[in-house]
């Protein structure tokens, strides 16, 4: 059955559509096989989609995951007397959409912090600013890591240095959350510390 | 995150059978369905007001309670519509010009009262009732109608929850005509009207919480 399909028209067909129509009515039956080819199938489809809104690949990526995500969640939404693009392209601009938001959002929320940001006269009050200075306190703080016990040190690289989330660094050293923000928290303690007996 | 070959698979284990929906022009008519019923009892329970067939008579009311009745079909059809991905997103704009003319003619009714009457128009009467009334219809009836719908998270939720709380006002103002006297004082006017945004504003912000339920986002 052909039907007008405004929001669509101009797309170009980009997939064996009836096949993946045909696929999806598989799955609604709970044909697993059938379902895992599918999904299989649109992935790069969905990907060209999400990089028409994302440069980073792990924005791409997770777009795709989202849209697989939303087609699982209301598959039982498709109606196989119809074709299958249309329906699936909503969901991906959505998701896309949906993303390209909460980025934006993110942006507006954040900011680079740059050498007019400096509060304090003091070079070192400021931070890791660059210059010759800054290596210097970035040696300072190497050492004052180096002084750290290992547990305390490992904590500290993961997290904050690595920028792992607690979840990650769980997973990478076996420790639970919990201990994995103790450690943190008397890391930065015994630093402060060290640093501050320096001066 | 896991990768994508890993979600594809935990999904594909997870295909079990689904019910397919069935066309959204017969799931809107189920629910117009069950709020006629709903409308019908409450007017059974209060009684068809007095004068309703002679209030007919002034095409004011006329044009706004026949807006109403086709706000309401055409705005939940769309609501319906817009909640499935491969339906257009044009929907939305069917039941516009019919909830113009409705608003329209609640908005006209207050500024002839307020010309015929002047500042005495602006006493409370029953109007709170009326307020009450109208979130009392729209609160079970969205409920029914948000869950009917909650798939249109991940397609257009906005639009569908706005389609949705136009729906439900134009049936909880429109069903009022049928029980209360209203004696169309400016102040019964501008609350139909507050009552109206009010259910609209909450079709907006309860499907957000319900959507997510659906697909985490």
């Amino acid at each position: 059955m052909v039907r007008a399909m405004p929001e669509h028209a101009g797309r170009p067909e980009t997939s064996p559509g009836s096949t993946w129509g045909a696929l999806m009515a598989r799955a609604q039956g709970g044909d697993q096989a059938a379902y895992r080819r599918l999904l299989t199938e649109i992935t790069p489809y969905l990907r060209s989609i999400a990089a028409r809104y994302h440069r980073s690949r792990e924005d791409v990526e997770d777009t795709v995951q989202d849209v697989l995500l939303s087609v699982h969640a209301i598959r039982h939404t498709y109606d196989p007397a119809r074709p299958f693009g249309p329906w699936l392209a909503t969901i991906a601009d959505r998701r896309a959409l949906d993303r390209l938001r909460r980025r934006l959002r993110q942006a507006g929320r954040e900011t680079t912090l740059e050498p007019e940001h400096e509060t304090f006269a003091a070079v070192a009050a400021n931070g890791d600013t660059g210059g010759a200075d800054g290596g210097l306190e970035a040696a300072e703080l190497a050492r004052a890591m180096a002084r750290l016990p290992p547990g305390q040190r490992q904590a500290l690289e993961l997290l904050k240095l690595k920028e792992l989330s607690l979840k990650e660094a769980s997973a990478a050293t076996g420790l639970s959350i919990t201990a994995l923000k103790v450690a943190t928290h008397r890391a930065l303690k015994s630093l402060r510390a060290i640093m501050q007996g320096r001066r | 995150m896991a990768s994508t070959g890993e979600l594809i698979d935990r999904l594909a284990r997870d295909a079990r059978p689904v019910r397919r929906l069935r066309r959204p022009a017969l799931r809107a008519l189920a629910w117009l369905a069950v709020a006629a019923l709903l409308v019908g009892i409450i007017a059974r329970l209060e009684g068809i007001r007095p004068g309703l067939a002679q209030a007919f008579d002034d095409p004011r009311f006329a044009i706004g309670r026949v807006a109403a009745l086709a706000t309401a079909i055409t705005a939940a059809l769309a609501a319906f519509e817009l909640s499935v991905p491969d339906r257009s997103s044009r929907w939305l704009w069917l039941p516009l010009p019919f909830a113009a003319l409705w608003l329209g003619a609640m908005g006209a009714g207050c500024i002839a009262d307020w010309l015929a009457e002047g500042p005495s128009g602006l006493r409370i009467g029953h109007s709170a009732d009326c307020f009450v009334a109208i979130l009392m219809t729209s609160v079970p009836l969205g409920a029914l109608l948000l869950v009917m719908v909650r798939h249109a998270g991940p397609v257009r939720p906005v639009a569908t929850a706005l389609a949705a709380g136009l729906a439900l006002a134009a049936v909880g103002e429109g069903g009022l005509t049928l029980y209360h006297d209203v004696d169309a004082t400016v102040m019964d006017l501008l609350i139909h009207l507050a009552a109206v945004a009010v259910v609209v504003a909450l079709a907006l912000s309860g499907s957000r919480a319900l959507f997510r339920t659906v697909v985490p986002r």
